[in-house]
């Protein structure tokens, strides 16, 4: 072997110092990407260590937490005053923290998706454009209304109250059902949400689905990460964004061809341990008082949301 | 001999949670062959990306040619090149460090990367794919390997940048023994050019053979010893503690005996030790 050496391996590399002063790198959009990328497995191993946590819901029996988290999301959209929104809202933060859950960690989450998906859309209808009613902000002033073919513009534009109402409301929902899926998310674990569902007679083919996408988002996303450590080990400058965009674009075949190669091992593996078409999981024990009496008390909170 | 590589007081965790280094301190000299050897998930590979600037310490400092390696300095673009030129780092798994759409293309990155020219660029990779004997693998596409093919192109992709520091993590593992005495020849080899050679591994026969400064971590991701290979490999009461080699009770016929037992090193049939 050693007579096969290249004569370059034997010549000492040139970098003999740590030279410095000759500009920075600046962090790429593929980088923080990369980094976006490791903080959803970070948050998914998160969400599995927190759901081993010894809180008031962590114990509760999942069913029981499925049904609760169905029957809340109901009574959330159904609701249409201000007051029991603002009321179920209390009442989940109350249940949040019982649960020891971080409450920056999960309303942080909670408040961004519901500022994007709840205010944020709903923001227009906040306008007399949209939403008639009394204005009580005044924005801009025409010179006259315009009719524009179905579509009426007054000469005032303006913020009105019903309209803040609509915005509040609809933020509200976002808000509470948020709330209520996260406080579910992570106080259970995803194998118990699974058997839950199954219990509750959701079909196979799409328990099987979300099973192996779960599965399959960290096999991908560790993937990924090991392709992009391996790059940047060997990477000595930053690569311009075009560069990054080929790179990325030739790599998402790559990838998609080494994971099809691992769906079918995967699913091999799967039919050499019996697999035919149905999921045979076993089943739960019987429910425990404490879970009765837990499921009465949501239960009955749900009825009271629903009175006020 | 300078020091090339210094870890002070080194600690690194998995999302704040997971510990998979714990105050390790260590020093390695230039042309020096080191094993970090330990168990599973003892934190060799979290070591080694330390040592590779592709992981950053959570506590105490990495110096290399003592300058401090920080996601900070590696953005000075000076830095970076000098660091990325000196270290080589391959992935225990080669199934991640094979990004490029063929070989030949893999052996390359590296070296245009460095800006060396094509021509000098293309020589190297030729060379290299030589000496692993993998030149009619050249056109095809690292998802078409073998395990042992993927582990030869992944060393030879680090190789063709001539790195002074070649760190390996797990080099031998899943390989057939053919493959894995031609890897070792190779390190001999590599050895034998004067580069620096990082190898984390629980191949006691490969740090046997390479003779190489041993550190052993412990299974709560402590330094409990560094020394020669020698002196390591004969503390059999370490290796048992660190959990690299285990008792192990058979039988020969109708009498049931006990031996300190390594896949290696140790399979010793002392009357000492029969029951």
């Amino acid at each position: 072997m050693a007579n096969k050496i290249p004569s370059f391996l034997l010549v000492q590399s040139t970098a003999g110092s740590t030279k410095r002063g000759t500009g920075r790198v600046k962090v790429p959009f593929l980088e923080r990407g990369i980094d976006h990328l490791a903080g959803v497995i970070k948050n998914g191993y998160a969400q599995w260590e927190l759901s081993s946590q010894n809180g008031f819901f962590q114990k509760i029996d999942a069913r029981v937490k499925i049904l609760f988290l169905l029957l809340f999301i109901l009574i959330v959209s159904l609701k249409r005053e201000l007051l029991p929104e603002i009321c179920i809202w209390n009442f989940v933060l109350g249940l949040t923290l019982f649960s020891r859950l971080s409450i920056l960690r999960v309303y942080k989450r909670v408040l961004f998706l519901g500022f994007v998906f709840g205010f944020l859309i709903a923001l227009p209808s906040a306008f007399n454009v949209i939403t008639k009613g009394e204005i009580i902000l005044l924005v801009a002033r025409l010179s006259r209304p315009y009719y524009f073919w179905i579509y009426y513009i007054p000469a005032e534009i303006g913020i009105t109250r019903e309209g803040i109402y609509g915005v509040a409301m609809l933020s509200m929902r976002v808000i509470n059902s948020l709330s209520l899926s996260f406080l579910v998310l992570y106080t259970t674990p995803f194998p118990e949400i699974v058997r839950a569902l199954k219990v509750m007679k959701v079909p196979d083919s799409f328990l099987i689905i979300i099973t192996l996408c779960y599965k399959y988002i960290f096999i991908f996303s560790k993937t990924v990460e090991g392709m992009y450590l391996a790059k940047k080990g060997r990477m000595i400058r930053e690569d311009s964004n075009k560069k990054a965009r080929e790179w990325i674009v030739g790599r998402l075949a790559f990838t998609f061809k080494k994971t099809q190669l691992r769906c079918e091992e995967v699913f091999k593996a799967m039919v050499g341990r019996g697999f035919s078409d149905t999921i045979r999981l076993y089943g739960f024990g019987k429910m425990r008082t404490a879970d009765w009496f837990s499921g009465a008390f949501l239960f009955s909170m749900g009825l009271l949301f629903l009175l006020i | 001999m300078e020091n090339i590589i210094r870890m002070e007081d080194v600690s690194y965790s998995y999302y704040d949670k997971f510990a998979a280094l714990s105050e390790i301190s260590l020093e390695i000299s230039e042309g020096n062959n080191f094993a970090i050897i330990g168990a599973n998930g003892s934190g060799k590979s979290t070591l080694l990306q330390i040592v590779s600037g592709l992981r950053y310490p959570s506590k105490g400092r990495f110096l290399f040619r003592e300058a401090e390696v920080s996601e900070r300095s590696l953005r000075d673009k000076g830095f970076l090149k000098s660091f990325r030129e000196s270290v080589g780092y391959v992935f225990q798994d080669s199934d991640v460090q094979l990004f490029c759409p063929t070989v030949l293309d893999e052996l390359l990155y590296g070296p245009l990367q460095l800006e060396i020219g094509e021509e000098e660029a293309m020589s190297r990779a030729f060379e290299i794919m030589q000496m692993l004997n993998i030149e009619h693998l050249k056109d095809r596409p690292s998802y078409m390997l073998s395990g042992g093919e993927k582990k030869k192109v992944a060393i030879g992709s680090v190789l063709t940048m001539n790195p002074q520091v070649l760190l390996l993590d797990e080099p031998t593992n899943g390989l057939d023994p053919k493959t894995q005495s031609f890897l070792m020849e190779l390190i001999l080899a590599l050895k034998e050019a004067g580069k620096t050679l990082i190898i984390g591994t629980h191949d006691l026969s490969l740090v046997d053979e390479l003779q190489a400064n041993v550190a052993v971590l412990s299974e709560e991701h402590r330094l409990v010893k560094i020394g020669k290979a020698e002196e390591i490999l004969s503390n059999e009461d370490l290796l048992l503690r660190v959990n690299l080699i285990h008792e192990h009770v058979h039988r020969h016929g109708q009498a049931a005996h006990k031996h300190i037992h390594s896949h290696y090193l140790f399979h010793r049939h002392g009357a000492q030790n029969r029951r």
